[in-house]
């Protein structure tokens, strides 16, 4: 690993001893609420072709979409366009954690979980209700752009703040995910936030016992995901 | 077509109620009352909910789910919960009964609420009891989600048995579908009663779906829609044009008009604005706070809902709150309403069990409403406090536009509440 390797890799923390991501519990150790980060499986991100994702691969203003950290849990990433810095992601109940900003040459992609941590809505094969509005985009209800909105019950996100809440009743903001570049390849790494995955096998259980055979086989951890545009995976983006 | 799979006979109406009360009846206190102190030493407090609907529901989850260690009953007379909100899908004909069924035992299992279901017959608010046919439970606080009563004459009752207003979430909405399905034609007649009622946006979505409905089966028909009110309390705009649009020559709007009787026998609602003869009829009364809060004393001399403390809902006596279609609020009458109103009253014993401060809730309320089988519009009011005043200020936005779109995050509004209360 070299040096400009070692700044590629460390950029999402924005801090110096990210080598390790055990460490990373130690950086949250000063945070309120330690128990923000999860490691999950370092997941390759791949094309369709199953060839690695590249930074160039992610338009800007565009979100596209992967299944991490389990095959059934959908998230989004978006390239905002523009360098998204560190910012600590204050809760409702005091705690607070520490997003570490985009990654990418220009530290502007960023990555979060797509299941609304207000009553769970995510994006189906059917519809998707949770969606990214570009900055040229306007919403109609709220005329915001360039955040994540859920239509279902008007909460309104900001990708560019480590995912908090702008409006609407969600009570949480979007968990994220944490990105790293190794080589030019992007990977996965882990949750930052208040992720939703219990209460999402939970309640959408029988759902994924139908998608996917069994609970256990929706909770697998992949080696690699595919990132494709939303389009793809869902039938029809619900925008308002 | 579908139709109604519940098939719920007397039989298993029974068993689920015995089973329900029996899950409830260990931890049941007779008589014993606790004093208001006590609770703080031992950090047993007992927090008693009457009423399993959207706002009881909420409330006993939430509270008990931020104070394990206390007690939370919940006392509801049906042995499982029915939802209104989406209940004129059922009654068009495009949602089964059963979708709007849930039962309560995950409150149970997963969160430790006990159920009880029974009748409340009486609170006794000075000793702190509440009495039941079967109990006497003490507590601590006490949580009043009763619903609505239909303000209605004594010698009028037989005709709303006959042709329920379906208001009321369960049987009235099972027997009104059997009415709609035996409806061979002729004239319908449909009455709103003046603002405030149960759920704003629902006469004029039920009007809507009769509507489609009729069309749909080429029924001969003609449906007289009397409305109290100058014109649609909600969604004006996204109504009317679907009344004009899709439903031109099947209806009559009739508005500023008020239900002065009815003629049961001759099938003529009087009205301010004359006779209307129907061969079926959906009368939606005026509504009030629970018979129950009239009884306990709660409800002021000539009034129809419960005074509360604006942002706490706490009532004149300390400790004991009105939440949902009862409580005069801000917020309108609508489950979504008494949903964040179960979450502010859980955060306000929170608070006093622990001497945090409570986090604030976003106030706001969600309508979705189909306009025909296929189409819906929506609003949404946000309420915002100016906090050197005290003053609310709602914002109100409202899409009345038909779209097929606003059907799936109808159904996903829905269903993400339902996901709240009983995930």
């Amino acid at each position: 690993m070299n040096r400009r390797d070692v700044i590629k890799s460390c950029s999402m923390f924005a801090v110096g001893t990210m080598f390790n991501l055990i460490n990373f519990e130690d950086v949250l150790a000063s945070d309120s609420d330690k128990g923000s980060y999860k490691v999950y499986k370092k997941t390759l991100l791949v094309k369709e072709d199953g060839t690695p994702l590249k930074e160039s691969d992610i338009q800007p203003y565009t979100a596209f979409l992967f299944f991490y950290p389990f095959k059934s849990t959908p998230c989004y990433i978006i390239n905002t366009g523009h360098e998204v810095k560190p910012v600590e992601v204050k809760l409702k109940d005091g705690k607070s954690y520490k997003f570490a900003g985009g990654i990418g040459s220009k530290k502007s992609i960023v990555a979060y979980s797509a299941i609304c941590p207000h009553q769970w809505s995510y994006p189906t094969k059917d519809f998707s209700l949770l969606n990214y509005y570009s900055p040229t985009e306007k919403s109609e209800t709220t005329g915001k752009s360039g955040v994540i909105q859920c239509c279902a019950h008007i909460s309104v996100f900001d990708p560019t703040n480590g995912g908090t809440v702008l409006e609407g009743p969600a009570e949480f903001p979007l968990a994220a995910v944490v990105l790293q570049e190794e080589n030019g390849n992007l990977y996965a790494v882990g949750i930052l936030g208040k992720d939703q995955f219990n209460e999402f096998f939970d309640l959408y259980k029988s759902d994924m016992i139908e998608q996917f055979g069994s609970l256990e086989k929706a909770k697998e951890e992949l080696d690699k995901t595919v990132v494709m545009e939303v389009g793809k995976h869902v039938k029809e983006q619900i925008k308002c | 077509m579908s139709k109604n799979r519940l098939n719920v006979n007397r039989r298993d109406l029974f068993i689920a109620a015995a089973s329900v009360a029996a899950s409830g009846m260990l931890d049941v206190s007779v008589g014993a009352v606790s004093d208001y102190k006590d609770f703080r030493s031992d950090k047993k407090a007992k927090i008693v909910i009457v009423g399993g609907g959207y706002g009881g529901i909420t409330a006993a989850k939430y509270v008990k789910k931020q104070n394990p260690e206390t007690s939370v009953i919940l006392i509801e007379k049906n042995p499982f919960f029915v939802s209104c909100p989406m209940s004129n899908h059922y009654l068009g004909d495009f949602y089964e009964f059963s979708n709007l069924c849930f039962p309560y035992n995950n409150l149970t299992v997963k969160y430790g609420v006990e159920v009880i279901n029974d009748r409340v017959q009486d609170i006794d608010l000075d000793k702190k009891i509440v009495i039941t046919p079967n109990f006497k439970i003490s507590y601590d606080f006490l949580i009043l989600s009763p619903g609505i009563s239909y303000d209605v004459k004594e010698e009028e009752k037989p005709f709303f048995i006959a042709n329920p207003p379906a208001f009321k979430p369960g049987g009235e909405h099972l027997y009104l579908k059997k009415l709609i399905d035996e409806f061979e034609g002729g004239d319908i007649v449909m009455t709103v009663p003046a603002y405030p009622y149960r759920c704003p946006p629902a006469p004029y979505e039920r009007a809507a779906v009769l509507l489609n409905y009729i069309k749909k089966r080429n029924i001969k028909a003609k449906l007289y829609f009397i409305d109290a009110n100058e014109r649609p309390v909600i969604n004006s705009e996204g109504f009317m044009n679907a009344y004009y649009d899709l439903y031109k020559g099947y209806a009559e709007y009739v508005t500023g008009t008020y239900v002065k009787g009815i003629d049961a026998e001759k099938k003529v609602v009087k009205t301010t604005n004359g006779d209307f003869k129907f061969d079926l009829a959906n009368v939606i009364p005026p509504m009030k706070a629970s018979r129950l809060i009239e009884k306990i004393g709660l409800l002021e001399s000539g009034q129809r809902w419960v005074e509360v403390e604006t942002f706490t809902f706490e009532s004149k006596v300390k400790d004991v709150y009105v939440i949902g279609d009862s409580a005069r609020s801000f917020l309108p009458k609508s489950g979504f309403g008494a949903h964040m109103q179960g979450k502010i009253v859980a955060n306000n014993i929170t608070e006093k069990l622990t001497g945090k401060k409570a986090k604030d809730e976003l106030l706001m309320v969600l309508c979705y409403s189909m306009v025909s089988d296929e189409e819906a519009i929506m609003s949404e009011t946000s309420f915002k406090i100016d906090k050197a005043t005290g003053k609310i200020i709602p914002i109100h936005r409202e899409d009345n536009v038909r779209r097929k779109s606003t059907v799936k995050r109808y159904n996903e509004w829905a269903r993400g509440l339902w996901r709240d209360l009983f995930g």
